[in-house]
């Protein structure tokens, strides 16, 4: 694809694209979430898991 | 003088992260999560599950006392009132405010930790490794409005090694199976009596739930930690030890509103994203109503703050914000002084 899309000359401007408001907020949330975050999960509505698959396991 | 209503002013841009919250967190720890769990994995015969716990009488009477390590702590001292009532309660403390607790004489009946990160909370119990080249590189709690004596932080080091050798033994510690081996291998050191859960990490239910294949390899609970260990501490009270009434102290989820951004948790992160000077932007002012005073929070609290809200929602057990100051408050949560709650409410459970 690329080898039928490629150009074969030079425009004489130089074409900038515009950094629109959604690429923007899209940037920001992409680095907070690099940088931010809690300390552990939170899940929905849920408390305590009891289920033990092995009742025995891990009880002294 | 006018009477404000409540409300919550600007930080537009941690409204916007709120409903991300949980991905940026999933994101940021499950891989440590894991990581850890399997490391920690030839500790978990050397301790019991939690479900032990519920075998246990923990505390007199029908109540518990939440102590974490937010800012109020210092003002309000409530470990002092502890004391000076004679509280005979259930004392569940989170990690960050164990030495808080020995230092001013008491001893929880259960402590908390759920943090999987590496370094800092070892902190909380004593680093038996620190050292002034590892103070220089880490100025985390230096910076932070909590308790005074990590101002002078190699003393205060020492102090709670020492404390925690001498008191380890006679607290419960819920241990987290993702807690960094280096915590864990210090609470087995200090002798703490180790009860292993796992966090749910994401929707035990879900297929290739982490947290499920955690639970069916270990076979210990998992639990939902409302994202911080605040939250965990209050639902171990209620869920774990079946306390009616929960009182809390210390979940400010929020900062006195004349603190310095820089001494925020979150003060570089937030400099890395927005710049010093759009700082306004990530950080929420809220009006507490029950104590007539602003404070400030940051995204990941503005989140805690979410999640409690919705887990006090359908909780059995009532729940009493007693930190007097914060950014809790609502439906489902009674605010009032901790000396009412232990005068009044407490007395009244063990009557």
């Amino acid at each position: 694809m690329n080898d039928v899309l490629k150009g074969n000359f030079e425009p004489k401007k130089k074409v900038k694209a515009e950094v629109t408001e959604d690429d923007a907020e899209e940037k920001f949330e992409r680095e907070a979430r690099k940088r931010l975050g809690g300390s552990i999960a939170f899940v929905s509505k849920k408390k305590v898991n009891w289920d033990d698959y092995d009742g025995n396991k891990g009880d002294k | 003088m006018t009477e404000q209503t409540h409300e919550a002013q600007g930080g537009e841009l941690a409204w916007q992260l709120l409903g991300q919250m949980e991905q940026m967190t999933w994101d940021r720890h499950a891989g440590l999560s894991q990581r850890n769990a399997a490391e920690n994995a030839p500790w978990f015969s050397e301790g019991q599950s939690l479900s032990a716990l519920l075998k246990e009488d923990i505390g007199v009477g029908d109540t518990a006392a939440v102590i974490a390590a937010g800012p109020s702590v210092k003002r309000k001292d409530p470990a002092a009132l502890i004391r000076e009532t004679g509280y005979s309660g259930a004392v569940v403390a989170s990690e960050s405010a164990i030495s808080y607790c020995l230092r001013n004489g008491v001893v929880p009946d259960l402590a908390v930790t759920v943090d999987p990160g590496i370094e800092r909370v070892i902190r909380w119990l004593g680093d038996p490794n620190l050292t002034e080249e590892k103070l220089v590189e880490d100025d985390y709690f230096a910076r932070q409005d909590q308790d005074d004596a990590f101002a002078d932080e190699l003393r205060a080091n020492e102090e709670i090694l020492e404390l925690l050798d001498r008191h380890g033994s006679k607290i419960r510690m819920a241990l987290s199976t993702t807690s960094a081996k280096v915590l864990v291998d210090r609470v087995f050191e200090a002798g703490l009596q180790v009860f292993w859960f796992n966090p749910m990490l994401d929707d035990p239910d879900l297929p290739d739930s982490a947290t499920a294949k955690l639970q069916k390899e270990n076979g210990f609970p998992s639990v939902n930690a409302g994202g911080n260990v605040g939250t965990l501490c209050w639902l171990m009270a209620g869920e774990v030890l079946r306390k009616k009434k929960v009182a809390l102290t210390g979940v400010d989820f929020s900062y006195y509103d004349d603190t310095p951004y820089l001494n925020t948790q979150y003060y570089y992160e937030a400099v890395d994203l927005v710049g010093e000077d759009n700082l306004e932007s990530l950080f929420t002012r809220f009006y507490n109503p029950h104590v007539g005073a602003w404070f400030y929070t940051d995204p990941a609290y503005l989140w805690y703050r979410q999640c409690f809200l919705e887990m006090a929602e359908d909780s059995d057990f009532e729940t009493f914000n007693c930190t007097e100051g914060g950014i809790l408050f609502g439906d489902n949560i009674n605010c009032i002084p901790f000396r009412d709650f232990l005068g009044n409410i407490a007395a009244d459970a063990c009557a």
